[in-house]
């Protein structure tokens, strides 16, 4: 770490790179952001988006039983919950029963009010709404490292199993008749969605993480003419944006998470509007 | 359990078609009987004085000055763990267990911002205010700076709060001692049979805590450098008290995390002043405060507010003997 500490002091010499938390902060974002980027253009294709937000929503309930349960560390419950939260979920989709949007909304807000319920059984709410809007001002080494372990895995993950996962997204019958199994790569994405989720709704927050992983895949949409482009625009926006709200909000002693979502706010209304021209 | 000893009394035999659903019923009426009954054995218990405090610092007070007191309930609101009741939400059972009561306890100054609620709900219930009469703080403002680019920001004010009095009376031991004569007066009044043995059980803890309030100042008082950062408005009654000088406070909000600018600044102030210490509290999470002291490379200590903790009478004495320990080695040299 003291390496990267030294070429970051080279590479910025600005007043707020000179505390290690926002060093810190920066090497986050520089790993959470690509992850956002990469995993959001499938949630985005896969119309999955509304998916995700209640992966966010169910972290709460993950939290409540860590509390419950007197873990410190919040990770391991929170992880468990959401993964058999979101094979729970992607389950009941399969089963056709009732369309995807209603049974999504059934589990988050199931998830969301079991959290309140057993958080506040407690006493105090309030001493865990920083889970709400996150704090990446916090983040440790032992966490970034864990980021750039889970970075690599996904990007693993992608080049091995994109063609599939696509395709199961795109047309599952198709999928299906070229022998890919579309259930277990669908519970795969599903999988990694709910990991990525999880380890970084701490700094992110639970309010605002499904915006990380939606707006940039739709900024990159609305501008991107081939799958590569689209890719490449949907990592480079979530890292610019990423960036540029940590700085900005140090600036402006605004929330972190919130400065870095308006950022992707507004490429989106900008792509949007660049697309909007070039139709016209 | 009672639908279980139904069924293994009957003789195996008695089987009949109408049996199952008549052993539902049965268990049901049984099992609500015992529910009624259950809650006609609490009436009985009328004659007994029933106190409910709002939080954990008031319940302390309660238990010292009701111990040995025969036939007198005291229950605790927001429970051991519920801290400051900042944000504090009214459950139903907390209403239940208010309409129950004889007297509740509270803190006062704005401690219990639920209490407007509580008085409309329950216009008989005799409420005892402990703070009273007792000189309260306005909170205060440490970085002036900060404050008018807050205005100017958001325009309006933000947060009433900040005109507004600091409730943490009872970190102080001066003002402690103040709230349990108040509350031994009120209990007086409410339960006057009982009045002779709560002014001895008072005299026996405020004879305590004014021991306690000795030995820290005996303590404290030699320390040369007596600046410290907090991370909430819990403690101006006690640096009063102890002549300590509270620098900065880093979360006025105890709900929000800092934001990076507030942190960049606390750290630059430690750095140039020389604070040797910075104090989180147990009762929150204290990574913020982590992070502080290590950019810093002031010391991280906790001091302990008093609002979460054992059942125990002398949690209050303890709580406050630990403080003093942890201010001497963060002071000390």
């Amino acid at each position: 770490m003291e390496i990267i500490y030294n070429w970051m002091d080279w590479l910025l010499p600005f007043e707020w790179a000179e505390f290690t938390f926002m060093k810190h902060a920066l090497l986050a974002v520089l790993l959470v952001t690509p992850l956002f980027g990469l995993v959001g253009t499938m949630v985005v294709n896969n119309r999955m988006s509304f998916f995700s937000d209640a992966l966010g929503h169910s972290a709460l309930t993950g939290i409540a039983l860590g509390v419950l349960m007197g873990v410190d560390n919040y990770l391991l419950s929170m992880l468990g919950f959401s993964l058999l939260f979101a094979l729970l979920m992607s389950g009941v989709m399969g089963s056709g029963l009732s369309s995807a949007d209603t049974i999504i909304g059934v589990f988050s807000s199931t998830g969301l009010a079991l959290g309140i319920v057993l958080l506040s059984s407690q006493g105090g709410f309030a001493k865990y709404s920083g889970y709400l809007v996150g704090d990446i001002l916090t983040v440790g080494t032992e966490e970034i490292l864990l980021l750039a372990g889970v970075l690599v895995l996904v990007i693993l993950l992608w080049v091995l199993l994109f063609n599939r996962m696509f395709l199961t997204g795109m047309n599952p019958d198709l999928a299906a008749s070229k022998g890919i199994s579309v259930r277990l790569t669908e519970k795969l994405f599903v999988v990694i969605v709910a990991v990525l989720v999880t380890i970084s709704i701490k700094w992110v927050g639970i309010l605002i993480i499904n915006s990380l992983l939606v707006l940039p895949a739709a900024a990159a949409r609305n501008i991107a003419r081939s799958m590569r482009a689209y890719h490449v625009y949907s990592v480079g926006i979530s890292m610019i944006s990423g960036v540029t709200g940590l700085i900005l909000s140090y600036y402006l002693g605004t929330a972190a998470g919130g400065t870095i979502v308006l950022t992707a706010a507004a490429f989106f209304f900008v792509t949007f509007a660049a697309a909007r021209l070039r139709k016209s | 359990m009672i639908t279980f000893k139904i069924r293994s009394s009957k003789p195996a035999g008695f089987r009949s078609v109408h049996l199952p659903a008549f052993k539902t019923m049965l268990s049901f009426i049984l099992s609500l009987c015992l529910l009624l009954s259950g809650c006609g054995v609490r009436e009985k218990e009328e004659d007994s004085f029933r106190i409910v405090t709002s939080f954990y610092p008031m319940y302390i007070m309660a238990l010292n000055l009701t111990q040995g007191v025969p036939g007198v309930q005291v229950e605790n609101m927001a429970g051991q763990q519920a801290g400051c009741l900042h944000d504090y939400q009214l459950q139903s059972k907390d209403m239940q267990n208010l309409q129950k009561a004889d007297l509740f306890v509270i803190n006062g100054a704005g401690m219990e911002s639920f209490l407007e609620d509580v008085k409309q709900q329950l216009p008989s219930l005799p409420i005892l205010v402990t703070s009273q009469g007792i000189p309260l703080l306005e909170e205060e403002d440490h970085s002036h700076e900060e404050e008018s680019e807050h205005g100017e920001e958001q325009g309006s004010h933000e947060g009433h709060e900040h005109g507004e009095v600091n409730p943490h009376v009872w970190v102080s031991i001066s003002d402690a001692i103040l709230q349990v004569e108040n509350f031994s007066e009120g209990l007086t009044e409410a339960d006057p049979i009982h009045g002779e043995q709560y002014r001895k059980n008072a005299e026996i803890y405020i004879e305590k805590l004014e021991t306690l309030r000795e030995e820290m100042h005996q303590a404290l008082d030699g320390l040369e450098d007596k600046r410290i950062i907090t991370f909430h408005e819990a403690f101006p009654y006690f640096a009063q008290e102890f002549g300590l000088e509270i620098v900065k406070v880093i979360n006025r909000e105890p709900e929000s995390q800092p934001s990076a600018k507030e942190l960049a600044e606390t750290i630059r102030e430690i750095r140039e002043t020389g604070v040797k210490a910075v104090f989180a509290e147990p009762q929150y999470p204290e990574s913020a405060a982590n992070i502080v002291a290590e950019e810093s490379g002031a010391g991280m200590y906790f001091l302990d507010p008093c609002t979460t903790g054992e059942e125990s009478p002398d949690a209050y004495l303890n709580a406050m003997r630990k403080n003093m320990e942890v201010l001497k080695t963060a002071l000390a040299g």
